[in-house]
């Protein structure tokens, strides 16, 4: 918790914020009228074209069943993409000045979940507001420790895939197919309830399943039922996240050789 | 008292990663942590302590690996064998900018290095209209870094380390790019710096801004420590040797001339020495040198002797014929000359000293031989040699 009071990390978070999302002329707009023009699109395409029906969508129907998943995930995979290049990027500052690279991809998936959420709040309110979803708000507050969560699955990954980076450079190549199936492979424009019986079985391992479906859970349908499975994912996550710290420290001593 | 830094053995081995199968195969022996084979030494066996108070200069060629014993010394990159103990707050700045990053304007990268360098935001707050004083660049601080001139770069670097009230300052070749005005107020706040009893680390190819500002020296040749001690003796062999490298040049350049031999030298000897390595003299004493020719003819020839700097730059000649001086008869053959540079006012470094056999009219050099010599001191004094002078002095 140090990290995020530390001047540095806040330099990095704050430049990150800026590079990426605030430096086009629309700046600030931009970033909540991104995510509302494309649920416009999905809401046109899925509902008007597709006419997708999935049966426990609850109130609102295909649109807000997709969004309430849709932009978590789109924060979880461009933070991991993101992150990929932020060591390999920043060689110049690494092999110039001593301080904790981990705060380089830590920095890019907090300042990505940052932005994100700031777009998932916006779609929130208009899901609620016109299009009759019927969020429920107090779900949120439970969706607090979710969303943390795959923040901090998020920053895991984005440790593990930036050090990989500098020694192997494949990866920012193999990594957006890999997060493409992922996508498929996650229950985000399906429900898992329509699935075969084997594969609903393999989708249970998949952590973002379970991130997505709680979500959905909580703000569509107020359901706070607790299972086995909401202290095993909690469980992999920091198990995640204290793996890929300590490869991280392992190879970073190592990281100017290869630059 | 502990000393501020220690290093103990340290070594810097760079894994060859230009080609990806040999990156593979450097992570494969990093994970397994066997030691990969392939690849280049830039740094062995350095033994460097340094006490508060001190200041070093590290000198040495291009790629003798003085940035990387900085990096390793700022904790940039581990050594690959050794260990480095470093027990003070520094600051360092490594090559041009340290870390500024192009695309973000001037204050906003003031900002990012204070918080690298430790700085919290009150702290800068209240130093931020010094260090934009230092640094002098007006409006450009505003600008982003990209557009700003390399000088300005180092500018900015500086002010904010400066800035920074370290014990330990750390820099690499910067002030050569900062204009003159800008280099002496660099100067002139390290110096003070120092006498407020930090410490200072620095790389440099000027031997100058080296001998004004520090106390010791370390010489790396080839990633290894060739000299360490005072300044200036360490400093004198670095030039020496590059004197004599661009001689040795020059010497392979020039075709071999007064093979004639019809008047040879067959002895020179600079007496006094000891043993037969290069004679040694304080500076202000007397050099003695004794040449002993050979002719065919019985006649006596004429001596010539020539003082040069190790590069071969010419200081002085004179001839025996000139100065109108007989030569000491040995035998019919024989001839000898001796000389006597009375209280050398050459300044310390390498020279040499040549003996030349001419004919007895003195007008064709039939033969020559050279010695080395090194006049020992300390001066800050430039040029090659003294010229007598006084200061203030009443008409």
């Amino acid at each position: 918790m140090k990290l995020f009071t530390d001047s540095v990390f806040r330099q990095l978070v704050s430049r990150a914020i800026r590079a990426d999302y605030l430096e086009n002329v629309t700046g600030f707009a931009w970033l909540i009228l991104q995510p509302l023009v494309l649920l416009a699109v999905y809401a046109f395409v899925f509902s008007t074209i597709f006419k997708a029906r999935i049966p426990d969508a609850g109130p609102g129907g295909f649109v807000p069943y997709l969004a309430v998943a849709f932009w978590p995930w789109t924060a979880f995979s461009e933070a991991v993409l993101r992150s990929a290049n932020s060591v390999s990027t920043n060689a110049a500052l690494i092999g110039k000045v001593a301080f904790p690279s981990e705060m380089l991809p830590l920095s890019t998936v907090t300042a990505t979940f940052l932005m994100n959420m700031l777009g998932y709040l916006a779609v929130l309110l208009v899901l609620d507001l016109l299009m009759g979803a019927q969020i429920h708000w107090l779900g949120l507050l439970a969706s607090l420790p979710v969303l943390f969560l795959m923040y901090l699955f998020a920053s895991g990954l984005a440790l593990f895939v930036s050090a990989l980076q500098v020694f192997i450079k494949d990866v920012s190549q193999i990594l957006p197919p890999l997060m493409t199936f992922w996508f498929f492979t996650t229950p985000i424009l399906y429900s898992s309830s329509i699935l075969p019986e084997r594969f609903a079985t393999v989708m249970k391992f998949n952590p973002m399943s379970w991130f997505v479906e709680r979500l959905r859970d909580f703000l569509l349908l107020g359901n706070y039922e607790l299972g086995y499975r909401d202290l095993l994912v909690p469980l992999l996550t920091l198990l995640v996240l204290v793996a890929a710290f300590k490869f991280f420290r392992r190879f970073s001593a190592h990281f100017e050789d290869f630059f | 008292m502990t000393p501020l830094v220690r290093l103990q053995g340290v070594s810097k081995f760079y894994p060859r990663v230009h080609h990806p199968r040999e990156r593979l195969r450097a992570f494969v022996s990093l994970m397994t942590g066997k030691k990969s084979l392939e690849g280049a030494e830039v740094l062995s066996d350095i033994n460097l302590e340094v006490t508060r108070g001190q200041s070093f200069g590290i000198i040495g060629e291009n790629g003798a690996g003085k940035s990387t014993l900085l990096k390793i010394l700022t904790g940039v990159i581990s050594p690959s064998r050794g260990t480095v103990e470093v027990n003070a707050r520094i600051a360092a700045l490594l090559e041009l900018g340290a870390g500024f990053q192009p695309e973000f304007s001037g204050i906003d990268n003031v900002r990012m290095k204070a918080a690298l360098l430790g700085m919290t935001k009150s702290q800068l707050d209240q130093h931020l209209d010094q260090i934009l004083a230092f640094a002098d660049i007006g409006d450009y601080v505003h600008e982003p870094v990209k557009h700003y001139s390399s000088g300005m770069v180092v500018r900015l670097g500086f002010a904010v380390v400066a800035a920074s009230d370290p014990e330990l300052l750390i820099t690499d070749e910067v002030l050569a790019v900062g204009d003159e005005s800008f280099q002496k107020k660099c100067i002139r706040w390290i110096e003070s710096f120092l006498e407020r009893g930090n410490t200072l680390l620095m790389v440099s190819h000027s031997m100058y801004i080296v001998q004004k500002l520090c106390r010791q020296a370390l010489w790396l040749h080839d990633g290894r420590s060739r000299e360490l001690g005072d300044v200036f003796p360490v400093t004198q062999s670095y030039l020496a040797y590059h004197e004599e490298r661009s001689a040795a040049e020059r010497l392979q350049r020039r075709t071999q001339r007064g093979d004639s031999g019809l008047y040879r030298v067959t002895d020179f000897s600079l007496p006094g020495g000891q043993g037969q390595g290069d004679r040694n003299i304080s500076y202000g004493q007397d050099l003695d040198a004794e040449l002993v020719l050979e002719s065919p003819d019985g006649l006596a020839p004429v001596a010539l002797f020539g003082i040069m700097r190790a590069d071969g730059t010419p200081v002085y000649g004179v001839s025996s014929d000139y100065d109108g001086i007989e030569a000491e008869k040995i035998d019919n053959r024989h001839f000898r000359f001796r000389i006597c540079f009375e209280r050398l006012l050459l300044l310390p470094g390498s020279y040499s000293i040549r003996g030349h056999a001419m004919d007895p009219q003195g007008i064709r050099l039939c033969d020559t031989a050279e010695l080395r010599f090194t006049v020992a001191g300390e001066s800050r004094e430039l040029g090659i040699l003294r010229l007598p002078h006084s200061w203030n002095k009443d008409a």
